[in-house]
């Protein structure tokens, strides 16, 4: 689908220089951060017909009532730093992109606050907090790239989650336009939950109040375990020392890290505790509750001469992909009960070559990074077997209580899964009442059907292909 | 010596390398700009359209316009390239860029003219070589006994201390730092040429590496162990691209001046009578700090003032802002230059300080184009001249 000529012609005369059309520019924001196989194309068309950098809250306006006019697909994107296609057009349509919002911060020091646009970079705005003695509650480990509008989308975990919770429960104040070019700010929780994790299928995000806290400092501990079931048992209990964040990584992933980092961390599944500590006695409460739930669990104690170092390369873990010529990623939440039996499989099923990194997102659930690395360049065939393997994977995580991490494009048809079913029910019907046209951001959430052969689902056929060919 | 092949890396490759985690968004032009094709990583989509050989003529075409841009639009703060998560060369990448623009006959004029002036009379600004000691004529001092001779330490004044009127302070400053510390010291003088940094940032290998030549052979023949000089552009092209270029053969030790006034400080030889009043802070070049990692050494020297109120910017070391004067940006787009530095003028104004220390001309030029537009009461001085300051020559 190109851009009808009406359309554009609308579109230039109301945006004018704003839009873009040339080819670099469609290439460059055709994709995310998963590199997808060529093959993927068959399903669907991620390079777009036009991009649009908006500067203003008109802007947006004035694109919603073209795109409803003329039936253009529209799909919002922020740092496209997520891998889960959110950000990239699923048939042609407009990109537009919010980078261009300008820049607005303003904090509340009454009542610790901060009003921001949607495309702050989570670490500038944390150095602009940092100015005043406070910090975000919680943030992506992309901190360095991603935006608070895109963390927002894509339902919002991170560090500091285990502590803070996530998105929906720092938003005090969001700023939509919706598809109907209304905009309306929201401060009920029913009315915010329905615009975390749904990817901007009900508008775009143009201004959020996120809560705010006390710079605070952090005090970490390590841990080792030998096995899935000792790091579960583990987690169980590290959970009760009401920690700020639990970064994990399993034996594989550790082998990386030290050969990236220069490290000499056991060949064992390690765990990062992190707290925050304001005074001496708190600390050594900390330190007595860990050393207990480390002897509970039957985990060994990390010098602590790793652990203060090891922090600062939290945000590089991303790094360890330098040593592979291609890589496939997917991530899960899954609750700790029981999810000793899924890491068990997963290890199993990829033989023992898959790189896990975990994250706690709350005081009962993580959320899991799954990365397969491959030291050649795989062939498109070979990516998309490895990604539909991943993808299968992935739903299986449900047989404990799990579910994919969002949903965007990948996932799209799994909202119910994720948020459950009454929450779904509330999505469509608010869909239906401001999206009739299904213009903004058509492909993620919701299903759509493929695109050579319209009458089945992507879903189905993902999960279909994903069976049968596995 | 190594040959044009090893100063080039396979572009292609290393932007396959790239993961599109987006940490290069850091970089300011795109900051201000704000379209993908900016973004460094956006650079390397670009990159790839072009470079492949699969790219249809039209296409590559296209993708030149915008990819060329883009590489224009690069300040060389090396702020993508040090927090790029999977070790791409970022500026060896838009060097090479910037050479294929010049191959393709795309260089804007302002840059063809820049080019031009440094290779036919060996500076920045075409004027005549045997000018290059007017400084020390309108400052009163008296350099010819300096001038080739023979001397463990070299001090290469640069271009634009050399010839430009707002850099007037820097030599001076430098040459008496020297003199008062009895530091045997030479210059160059007729036979300093450009260290050529502008050529190489962009892309002119071949040109370039005869001013590396030329400027070895005069330090040579002078027995020069030790090179200083108080501009970071000249320190960068000595540290980092002339071994680059010339191999094992440049085994010149390089300093920048804060480090040697440091050693000076150290050995006693240079001794702080005055002390300030004023609030002082340090605006780190990207040059020396991103590019060769010098940080303490300015710090160092100021904290070794008595009493000195010293405050870093909010952004600061590693972590520094970018002025938008580096990369050539000037000649490209200096409206952008403008804007990048707006943000470091806003640093500047909430450290409170009342002077901005620098190491850097062309960051000195820019943060005091920005003094002056913003109408603020700050004075910005290269670190040479507050040296001497404490010292108590010069007030």
């Amino acid at each position: 689908m190109t851009l009808k000529k009406k359309a554009r012609s609308r579109f230039v005369r109301f945006i004018g220089k704003k839009l873009r059309e040339d080819t670099p520019t469609l290439q460059v924001y055709s994709r995310d951060m998963a590199d997808l196989p060529s093959l993927v194309s068959i399903f669907f068309k991620n390079k777009p017909d036009g991009v649009i950098l908006v500067n203003t809250v008109e802007d947006i306006q004035t694109i919603y009532a073209i795109a409803n006019e003329t039936k253009t697909p529209i799909t919002q994107r922020g740092a496209g730093t997520a891998g889960l296609g959110g950000s990239i057009t699923y048939n042609g349509g407009l990109v537009i992109d919010t980078k261009g919002i300008e820049q607005k911060f303003f904090f509340d020091p009454l009542e610790q606050t901060v009003t921001v646009n949607p495309s702050y970079v989570f670490s500038d705005l944390q150095r602009e907090l940092k100015l005043q003695g406070l910090s975000l509650c919680a943030y992506p480990s992309s901190y360095h790239s991603a935006t608070i509008g895109g963390w927002i989308a894509h339902g919002g975990h991170g560090i500091g989650s285990a502590q803070y919770g996530g998105a929906l429960d720092q938003i005090v104040e969001l700023e939509v336009v919706l598809p109907t070019g209304h905009l309306v700010k929201y401060t009920e929780k029913d009315h915010i939950s329905l615009f975390v994790g749904s990817h901007g299928t009900l508008g775009t995000i143009t201004e959020v109040t996120l809560k705010v806290k006390f710079d605070i400092p952090l005090k970490h501990q390590g841990c080792t375990f030998d096995s899935p079931e000792e790091l579960v048992r583990g987690l169980k209990d590290l959970s009760l020392t009401f920690p700020y964040s639990v970064w994990f990584l399993n034996p594989k992933h550790v082998a990386l890290f030290n050969e990236t980092f220069g490290y000499n961390l056991p060949n064992r599944y390690v765990a990062i505790i992190s707290k925050e500590v304001s005074f001496e006695e708190e600390e050594q409460e900390f330190n007595r509750i860990f050393n207990n739930a480390i002897r509970n669990s039957g985990g060994q104690i990390l010098d602590r001469r790793y652990t203060e170092d090891i922090w600062k390369f939290r945000f590089r873990s991303l790094s360890m992909l330098k040593h592979c010529s291609d890589y496939v990623v997917s991530e899960v939440i899954l609750p700790i009960e029981n999810s000793d039996k899924y890491l068990r499989k997963l290890i199993t099923k990829f033989k023992g070559n898959i790189h896990l990194e975990g994250e706690f997102i709350s005081p009962t659930h993580y959320a899991l990074l799954m990365y397969i690395l491959s030291d050649e360049k795989m062939s498109p065939l070979k990516k998309t077997l490895l990604n539909l393997k991943l993808y299968n994977v992935s739903l299986k995580s449900k047989k404990v209580k799990g579910h994919p991490y969002s949903t965007g494009l990948w996932f799209a048809g799994y909202y119910s899964q994720i948020y459950g079913k009454d929450e779904f029910r509330r999505y469509k019907e608010f869909k239906k009442s401001v999206d009739p046209k299904n213009i903004s951001n058509p492909g993620k959430v919701l299903s759509p059907k493929i695109r050579f052969f319209p009458v089945v689902s992507l879903k189905f056929a993902v999960k279909l292909a994903s069976r049968l060919m596995l | 010596m190594s040959s044009s092949t090893d100063w080039q890396v396979d572009v292609l490759e290393y932007a396959q390398k790239c993961i599109y985690c987006g940490y290069c968004s850091l970089c300011p032009t795109y900051k201000e700009l704000k379209w993908e094709i900016y973004h460094p990583r956006g650079i390397l989509e670009q990159i790839k359209l072009y470079f492949d050989e699969g790219t249809k003529e039209k296409t590559k075409l296209e993708a030149s316009k915008t990819l060329f841009d883009a590489i224009f639009a690069c300040t060389m703060c090396k702020a993508c390239e040090n927090i790029c998560l999977v070790d791409i060369p970022l500026l060896k990448i838009w060097e090479q860029v910037r050479q294929e623009s010049f191959k393709k006959g795309r260089w804007n004029p302002l840059m063809l003219s820049l080019y031009n002036k440094v290779r036919d009379t060996h500076n920045i600004f075409g004027l005549p070589p045997d000018e290059r000691l007017t400084w020390a004529k309108l400052k009163g001092l008296v350099m010819t006994r300096r001038v080739k001779k023979k001397a463990p330490l070299a001090y290469f004044i640069g271009c634009q201390a050399s010839y430009s009127g707002k850099m007037s302070e820097i030599a001076p400053s430098v040459v008496t730092i020297l003199r008062k510390t009895k530091t045997n010291f030479t210059i160059l003088g007729n036979d300093e040429w450009c260290c050529a940094s502008p050529i190489f940032l962009a892309g002119g290998y071949s040109v370039g590496k005869n001013f590396a030549k030329h400027n070895l052979e005069e330090l040579k023949k002078l027995g020069v162990k030790r090179l200083v000089t108080a501009c970071s552009g000249c320190y960068r092209t000595f540290k980092i691209v002339y071994p680059r270029v010339l191999g094992d053969s440049w085994d010149i030790e390089v300093l920048h001046i804060s480090e040697l006034a440091n050693e000076l400080i150290k050995e006693g030889k240079i001794k702080f009578k005055k002390q300030f009043k004023e609030k002082i802070t340090f605006k780190d070049p990207c040059e020396l700090v991103r590019h060769c990692g010098l940080i303490e050494a300015p710090r160092e020297v100021i904290n070794s003032i008595s009493n000195v109120r010293f405050e870093e910017l909010p952004s600061n070391k590693e972590e520094a802002l970018c002025c938008g004067g580096g990369g050539l940006l000037k000649l490209n787009n200096s409206e952008l230059v403008d804007n990048v530095n707006t943000k470091l003028m806003a640093e500047i104004k909430y450290s409170e300080a009342n002077i901005v220390v620098n190491g850097c001309p062309t960051c000195l030029d820019t943060i005091q184009s920005g003094v002056r537009k913003e109408d603020l009461d700050i004075e910005v001085i290269d670190i040479s001249e507050l040296i001497l300051r404490a010292m108590g020559e010069k007030k």
